[in-house]
């Protein structure tokens, strides 16, 4: 059981690229943390920088507020498990579990048991005798997860552990380790490059990009109360729709003007954009806060371009001022694309962005 | 209906067979065809008639047991020292360091190289007043009049002298199959094993060699033949029957004696099948205890 902290971590690579920036994180005893962002943004190399695979280039690394910046892999106290899985070819799945177990000073007795039981965790214990080419990917899979469970790390690293399993496989995978976390309490980094895995995994995530942490908070955190335009457009899916108005004074109204649409503002929204008077502004709606309303309410109308089923759901594409526009909606009644559909959207659930910078304004 | 898909599978089996059919007529007549004349050749004599007396001959030779002994310790002495070494180098090139290529480059020059250039050099080298010993006297190891007889003659002087010239032609073609053997490596393999508790000297032993064993089998075999067949460097450093060895002898009787007096020619093909025999009972017999006839291991 432990806790681990990055302090002001960075990793250059070389003058112009930098693997992770100035990572400042926290990551608390027994919590379950999701690295997620797009390819390219630094999770692999955070994670190799925890696991000592990388020498930092600034900051510390504290397990248990112990400072591990400069301590050996095999000193850390944690297991990974690769996107490879990187289990060894040339040793049996037995051997492959207890490869770390025997550096430990354990009996032989000891050791069997300890394999026995992780690989009957990970439901393996009928393939402990077979090499790794005897094995489908899914039971490679299990075998890294063993082999990192057996050791009993203090953290506990996997870095897209199921992106080459197939679509289905890797569904049940989530479950199963979110029940081998309920079960071990292992703290957990782990990285991800899929929002809905992130979403239905994590404790909190810890969204990146080029580098930087861009925004720390659980699932419902950041996807409805998302920092910046980037995480609002990464998270979700559908993404968020975003629209550049103009704000307009009409009289003691506030209405945002678009090309296609004028949106007359409540008064608790009316207080957010105080600051934001007469200025252009980026503001966000999520598919599902896009409804399809009666034609004397509409805030707007357009003929649905594409429409997606998905069993009690469908996704609508439309087209409005040449930008796609995805809402989401229950299939009472099944559009079919050319039909005229009125729009309104949830006031609510309007999320407003700075127009240059992109950050969010106003936290609801 | 079942015709049909009989005689596909005919085709299907024959396909192999008809595939690889150029190579065996290719082989039968450059390779086999000369292997075969030369041992045939040497259970006869000029007149045609079967007779064991070359290969007695070769038994009798005064230099044979020299050139067994000569052969085998060379052939194991080097092949070890140029396996160290090559592979220790190869570990030093793959951790990438800066400059690793051009040190690479540099490495592997002594491969363009001819036998002759490099007798050549290495002569003017180990003559007494030569640059190695003027080295050794310069940085302060031996004293002006304590120069260094490399060139003596001396059985064993002459033999590590040998093994050392070998070495240094050798090691680079043995560094390259090494090399290309670990870049092909997942990277990750190794860095579980930092993870999982190894060091760096039980990652080398119990995952990078290991992983490397097909590699490693490769470079042995290569160096293990051609290693048996020493001769050319020898003959152009110290002449024949100076250190004598299997081939030099076969060369020596079937190109300096023969010319003279053809028997000699039927005496070296006696000598070339003993060194064949030779060489393909190691050969299998290495692959045998490498374990490279199992076939799962490989997995
Ligand atoms: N060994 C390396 N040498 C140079 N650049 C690297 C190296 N590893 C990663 N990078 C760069 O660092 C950045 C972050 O990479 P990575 O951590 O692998 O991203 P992610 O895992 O999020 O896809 C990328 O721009 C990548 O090109
Ligand atoms: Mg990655």
């Amino acid at each position: 059981m432990a806790d681990l902290k990055l302090e002001n971590l960075s990793k250059r690579f070389s003058r112009k690229v930098w693997g992770v920036k100035k990572m400042d994180l926290s990551v608390k005893d027994k919590e379950f943390l999701v690295l997620l962002g797009p390819s390219g943004c630094g999770k692999t190399t955070t994670l190799r920088l925890i696991a000592g695979l990388e020498e930092a280039t600034t900051g510390n690394i504290l397990i248990d507020g112990v400072d591990i910046t400069d301590t050996p892999p095999r000193k850390r106290d944690i297991s990974m498990v690769f996107q490879s899985y990187a289990v060894w070819p040339h040793m049996t799945v037995y051997d492959n579990i207890a490869f770390a177990l025997r550096f430990k000073h354990l009996s032989k007795a000891e050791i069997d048991s300890i394999v026995t039981e992780t690989a009957d965790m990970v439901k393996i214990d009928n393939l402990v005798k077979r090499y790794p080419d005897q094995l489908s990917g899914g039971q490679r899979q299990r075998v890294a997860l063993a082999r990192a469970l057996a050791v009993k790390p203090k953290i506990f690293l996997m870095d897209e552990p199921l992106s080459n399993l197939d679509a289905k496989l890797r569904v049940v995978m989530r479950t199963e380790l979110r029940a081998i976390h309920q079960q071990t309490k292992a703290t957990t980094v782990f990285v991800t490059h899929d929002q809905s895995e992130a979403m239905s995994m994590a404790d909190r995530i810890v969204i990146m990009k080029d580098g930087v942490i861009v925004q720390i908070g659980s699932p419902d955190d950041v996807y409805f109360k998302s920092t910046n335009v980037f995480v609002a457009g990464f998270i979700g899916m559908p993404p968020t729709n975003f629209f550049t108005v103009e704000i307009i004074h009409e009289g003691t109204d506030i209405v945002l003007k678009h090309p296609f649409f004028e949106l007359k503002l409540d008064n608790e929204r009316k207080s957010m954009l105080y600051d934001y008077s007469k200025r252009s502004l980026t503001f966000g709606i999520r598919p599902e806060d896009i409804t399809i309303t009666s034609e004397k309410n509409n805030l707007l109308k357009e003929r649905a371009l594409v429409v997606e089923p998905q069993g009690s759901l469908q996704i609508i594409a439309l087209k409005i001022d040449d930008k796609i526009v995805k809402l989401v909606s229950a299939r009472e009644h099944t559009v079919f694309p050319g039909d005229m559909l009125f729009l309104t959207f949830k006031q609510n659930k309007l999320h407003f962005f700075d127009i240059d910078t992109g950050e969010r304004i106003g936290d609801l | 209906m079942d015709s049909l898909t009989h005689s596909r599978s005919i085709w299907k089996k024959a396909a192999p067979y008809l595939l690889i059919a150029p190579t065996i007529v290719w082989y039968g007549f450059f390779w086999a065809r000369p292997v075969i004349q030369a041992f045939y050749g040497g259970f006869f004599d000029l007149n045609g008639h079967f007779t064991l007396d070359n290969y007695k001959f070769v038994f009798n030779d005064p230099y044979f047991l020299q050139a067994i002994f000569n052969t085998f310790f060379i052939a194991i002495v080097s092949v070890a020292v140029e396996f160290v070494l090559a592979f220790g180098l190869s570990l030093l090139i793959n951790i990438r360091f800066k400059g690793a290529g051009v040190f690479l480059f540099i490495a592997t020059i002594p491969m363009a190289l001819p036998f002759v250039a490099i007798a050549a050099m290495w002569k003017a080298g180990l003559a007494t007043y030569g640059w190695l010993n003027s080295f050794l006297y310069h940085v302060g190891l031996i004293a002006k009049n304590g120069k260094i007889v490399f060139m003596s003659g001396n059985k064993w002087p002459s033999i590590f002298v040998i093994i050392i010239i070998d070495a240094w032609g050798v090691i680079p073609s043995m560094m390259i199959i090494l090399v290309a053997g670990m870049q092909n490596l997942n990277e990750e393999l190794k860095e579980a094993g930092y993870i999982f508790g190894g060091t760096r000297l039980t990652v080398l032993r119990k995952i990078t060699i290991p992983l490397l064993k097909s590699t490693i089998t490769t470079a042995l075999i290569l160096r293990i033949i051609s290693a048996i067949q020493i001769w050319a460097i020898i003959t152009l450093m110290f002449g024949y029957l100076r250190l004598p060895t299997l081939v030099s002898q076969l060369v020596f009787y079937s190109d300096q004696r023969a010319p003279a007096d053809p028997v000699y020619y039927q005496r070296a093909l006696a000598y070339s099948v003993i060194v064949a025999i030779i060489i393909s009972s190691i050969v299998i017999l290495y692959l045998k205890v490498s374990g490279s006839f199992r076939k799962e291991e490989n997995g």
